[in-house]
């Protein structure tokens, strides 16, 4: 085998691989494999990759690459500062809460004991507002306590009554109807149904509280005491 | 070892695999502003289990890619599935996710690669037209256009091992 002739078939395993040979070129290269173990190493490492070719969208391609928002960097860092300082004042409640606590046994009276402490004992000196979300469906109740920080708004959420597993997604809508996200949670039937959440919505510029969970949205004025249920999929944070 | 626990290791993730991680996130989720939360949520998850980070056994964007994985699940299930999946009891399946990632990586990849080689395996391959004409086309000999195709495939092997592909 000459060498030149070598480099010819060589560089036509490509369109081998890809089944874009004429059946004559096809025929003469096919022979060439039989006797050439380097040829027949190179097409397989090429087949795998002509393979996966199918799955791939031409437009797709060809689209202009699309790219994160500038600010959604600034969000994340903000929301993961929000939560490690969480933590921290977390920690210091836990060590309060289990010394007034040493008398209750079953998770579930601490979850109903929290509801009841929180809200108070949470306050601090800052200036924290307490929502409470109203006409919801029977059985079901949702609380939240608003923070303000210099990243946003802190929230801490209470959530009775859904059904368990349901995904529960957070935002805040600012006087001028755009919407910021808080964040995610999974309602977990008999678990600490308390949640924190961050948003980078200041709470002076807040006006709407809303959850969707599951197919639902419910929401509350961040101002007054009332809360309305809209149908699925109207919000979109 | 757990190497994404400080925050300044969640910024040099950011900054290194965001891109690729919202390209899919909008490829999957179909929804610019679910993207976002997909990817807002993958970092927080990832920075709460930075812990479990060991970049002994596999590398920060597999890793993040699993994260997000799950995030557009979840988003997945909430907007779309869940009716059906109350009335049903199924859960969807996540065959094609695992799909859309797949043809993501397989699309990204050819990006990746030099634009002569990426045009000649869009025309030729994708598009099914004859050598000869794109050759023509371009003012290159036939014999170009099937080295490209060769050196072609062979670039877009590299881009996808690079994203963590093996046969």
């Amino acid at each position: 085998m000459r060498t030149e002739d070598h480099r010819d078939w060589r560089l036509s395993l490509g369109a081998y691989a890809l089944g874009d040979l004429p059946a004559d070129e096809r025929a003469a290269l096919a022979a060439h494999l039989e006797g050439c173990a380097e040829c027949r190493a190179e097409l397989r490492s090429l087949e795998g990759v002509a393979a996966l070719l199918p799955l791939a969208d031409p437009d797709r391609i060809e689209a202009p690459a699309v790219r994160p928002p500038a600010d959604l960097g600034a969000r994340i860092e903000a929301q993961i500062t929000a939560e490690s300082s969480r933590e921290d004042r977390e920690r210091r409640r836990r060590r309060w809460r289990l010394g007034i606590g040493g008398a209750v046994a079953t998770a579930a009276v601490a979850a109903v004991l929290l509801l009841v402490a929180l809200p108070i004992g949470g306050g601090e000196s800052s200036p924290a507002q307490q929502v409470r979300f109203a006409s919801l469906p029977k059985g079901v109740s949702i609380d939240a306590t608003l923070e303000p920080h210099a990243f946003g708004t802190e929230i801490q959420m209470y959530v009775k009554g859904i059904r368990s597993g349901t995904l529960c997604r957070v935002f805040l809508r600012g006087e001028g109807g755009r919407t910021f996200s808080a964040g995610s949670f999974r309602y977990r039937w008999g678990s600490d149904s308390e949640v924190r959440l961050s948003s980078a919505l200041d709470l002076s510029q807040a006006a709407v509280i809303g959850v969707h969970a599951g197919d639902r949205t419910f929401t509350a004025p961040i101002s007054s005491a009332t809360a309305m249920v809209s149908g699925a999929g109207i919000d979109s944070t | 070892m757990g190497a994404l626990t400080k925050e300044r290791d969640v910024r040099a993730a950011y900054a290194a695999h965001s891109g690729e991680l919202y390209g899919f996130a909008v490829r999957s989720l179909g929804d610019a502003g679910l993207a976002e939360e997909a990817v807002q949520e993958t970092f927080l998850r990832a920075w709460k289990a930075g812990e479990r980070f060991n970049p002994e056994i596999g590398s920060l964007r597999t890793w993040l890619f699993a994260i997000l994985r799950n995030v557009v699940i979840d988003l997945g299930r909430a907007r779309a599935s869940r009716p059906r999946v109350a009335e049903g009891g199924v859960e969807p399946s996540v065959e094609p996710l695992e799909q859309a990632l797949l043809a993501w990586q397989v699309e990204e990849a050819m990006r990746r690669i030099g634009e002569d080689h990426r045009r000649v395996l869009l025309e030729t391959h994708f598009r099914a037209r004859p050598y000869a004409e794109v050759a023509e086309e371009l003012g290159v000999p036939e014999g170009t256009i099937k080295s490209r195709v060769y050196y072609g495939l062979k670039a877009l092997r590299v881009a996808l091992e690079e994203m963590g592909y093996e046969d």
